[in-house]
């Protein structure tokens, strides 16, 4: 149906990547030429994904635009729906509606040193941006990556974690682990208190985090604290939808809607809203 | 809503009936229903006979007619690597009867919302194939207080035709093409009123406007709400809030919705539009078990914000429309008239 923003596009699963015990990336490729042509979205947006039986879900875009062949969506095993996609083989049919939300700031961005701070299945959204900056290495200046997960296993995205990340040029990686694991000599401990002991200057630079919201909490706070300004934190949250496009009321925070005005924050922008995220 | 050749003028009662007869013979009138002692309900009529004009309102707003309380937006066959989708069949014209002032105006909060940036099909197509008929009313209910947003209770520009009960027959204001339509299909022909229409309108909002016993003034609610945000006050009402969200089925306003998957055993399905209530626990719960809105004090502060604050400031329209279906229906007697006085009385 034209014109329908609640219509989605059919797409097939064209690869599937496990990443860690419950996420996999699944690279879907839209089955219409000229939706595929159309569909450009920006990092930090998301989508509808229809696992048809189970409904729609919002997942976060993590492939960067700049790869203009697929779209990667990078999904943990947590409920009904993502547990069914989970079972998914490819060549397998999804629905995708969207690019949804209004991305990260990316003027904001150009030129500016980048700290990505992230937790477990939080770097997806963030590493459509990272992917992007190094895409477009020349448009940003340097980049750190502060992650860490719970075990070796839940650490995302290993190999460009370990591989590609790490080797490219201006970019440093910090990987992080909740506790000591037989075989890890890299750090251990939890995000937040990585960050602190790490204590990246934050005169100018630009923060973007995502992880789960006890760890976007701590390291708001922490992030603060070393100067960066509340108007260059940024976070992108993701709230449960069913539209994404502002109309079934799910997402509001008072009278912001996260779907259209969100998902990405600014600290700024967050410290106007009440705490209900 | 434009009106280039308002035709206006009075009918009697009995040329009420010649207006519905066509519509109701060929299946396509909803007009509201006495289903059970105290329950009037907008349902499909077939006999202009069978509708009940004795009804203060309906005891659901008629809002399911252009929004139906479920709702199928598509259809699949196939699965795995083989599926295709479907649209689901047109809704069906319609003339919708009987609708009161309160409830036409939530036709305009709603609008934004299912228009907006991404304009609704669903929404759009059944405003296009429903001709909608306003009944102005004839005496307050005790939980009546549209006056309070500065509605009239004997009209509104949301109808295609608006009739205002006038002793002993119905003035009639043609307000749109599909109203000119309906008038000259049922052959009824309008007499001059003897008074000027407006003048009339005018007297009678005047005289029914006195008689409401509901009297509260949201002047400067909405900032009162935003101040009081964080006050133990929600939490203390929410205590007898039972969760059951009678008030969002109720609600001409209320739109929140949910979309729900059906399947068949062949693995052929169906997607479904269903509404929903900010109420519900599992409105907000996130697959992970994080919820932002984790207790009914969120939940009930979120709905009263939504009609009080949240829609105005982001459509620049009350989201309350005054019906007070919400007053009458909720088992333990929440009260938006006095959530809105007890904001306002701790602001002072």
């Amino acid at each position: 149906m034209r014109g329908n923003p609640l219509w989605p596009y059919l797409a097939t699963i064209v690869k599937i990547v496990d990443e860690t015990p419950d996420v996999k990336t699944f690279r879907v490729v839209l089955d219409d030429p000229g939706a595929r042509e159309n569909f450009r979205h920006r990092p930090g947006q998301v989508a509808l994904l229809s696992v048809f039986g189970q409904g729609e879900a919002t997942i976060s875009i993590s492939s960067s635009p700049a790869r203009r062949d697929y779209l990667e969506f990078s999904v943990r095993r947590v409920g009904r729906l993502t547990g069914v996609l989970h079972q998914f083989e490819e060549g397998y049919k999804i629905g995708v509606r969207g690019p949804y939300g209004n991305g990260f700031p990316l003027e904001e961005l150009r030129g500016r040193d980048l700290l990505f701070v992230g937790g477990g299945i939080g770097l997806a959204p963030l590493r459509s941006l990272i992917n992007y900056v190094l895409d477009r290495r020349d448009d940003f200046g340097s980049v750190e990556i502060i992650y860490g997960a719970r075990s070796v296993a839940d650490l995302c995205f290993k190999e460009e974690l370990f591989k590609v990340w790490p080797k490219a040029p201006g970019v440093r990686v910090y990987t992080t682990i909740d506790r000591p694991e037989y075989g890890w000599d890299g750090h251990v401990g939890l995000v937040p208190a990585y960050l602190a002991e790490l204590a990246p200057a934050g005169a100018g630079k630009c923060a973007l985090i995502c992880g789960p919201p006890i760890m976007i909490r701590l390291a708001l706070q922490e992030l603060a604290r070393l100067g960066f300004s509340p108007e260059r934190i940024v976070t992108t949250l993701e709230l449960k939808m069913k539209c994404g496009i502002g109309k079934c009321g799910r997402c509001n925070i008072g009278s912001t809607m996260v779907c259209t005005e969100g998902p990405v924050f600014s600290l700024a922008r967050l410290q106007a809203l009440p705490p209900e995220y | 809503m434009s009106v280039t050749t308002p035709t206006a003028g009075t009918i009697s009662r009995p040329d009420l009936a010649r207006l519905l007869a066509g519509p109701a013979a060929d299946g396509r009138l909803v007009a509201p229903v006495r289903t059970a002692p105290g329950v009037v309900l907008f349902a499909p009529v077939r006999d202009p006979g069978a509708l009940t004009l004795e009804y203060v309102n309906s005891t659901v707003s008629p809002k399911g007619c252009l929004f139906p309380q479920s709702e199928k937006i598509l259809g699949w066959r196939g699965g795995g690597p083989k599926l295709d989708l479907y649209s689901p069949p047109e809704p069906q014209p319609l003339v919708l009867f009987g609708v009161r002032p309160c409830d036409l105006r939530a036709i305009t909060v709603l609008e934004p919302v299912f228009g907006g940036g991404y304009p609704d099909p669903y929404w759009r197509r059944r405003r296009e194939l429903t001709t909608v008929v306003g009944l102005g009313c004839t005496e307050p209910g005790p939980y009546c207080f549209c006056v309070a947003w500065g509605i009239s209770p004997v009209a509104a520009p949301e109808a295609d035709l608006m009739l205002t009960p006038v002793d002993p027959g119905y003035l009639v204001q043609s307000q749109s093409p599909k109203g000119e339509e309906l008038l000259r299909r049922s052959g009824v022909s309008l007499q001059a009123a003897g008074t000027e229409p407006a003048v009339l309108r005018e007297r009678r909002t005047a005289e029914l406007t006195a008689r409401f016993r509901r009297l509260i003034d949201p002047t400067g609610v909405e900032a009162a709400a935003e101040r009081l945000f964080d006050h133990p006050y929600w939490r203390e009402l929410a205590r007898r809030c039972l969760g059951c969200g009678i008030c969002t089925y109720v609600c001409p306003t209320c739109h929140c919705f949910n979309v729900i998957d059906r399947t068949a055993p062949d693995g052929s399905g169906g997607r479904y539009r269903c509404w929903d209530s900010c109420l519900f626990e599992r409105f907000t719960l996130q697959a992970s078990g994080h919820n932002p809105r984790p207790t009914r004090a969120e939940r009930l502060r979120n709905r009263l914000l939504h009609k009080l604050s949240y829609h105005r400031s982001r459509y620049g329209l009350e989201g309350c429309t005054g019906c007070g279906r919400c007053v009458a229906a909720c088992p333990v007697n929440i009260d938006i008239t006095e959530v809105v006085a007890d904001l306002k009385g701790m602001m002072t």
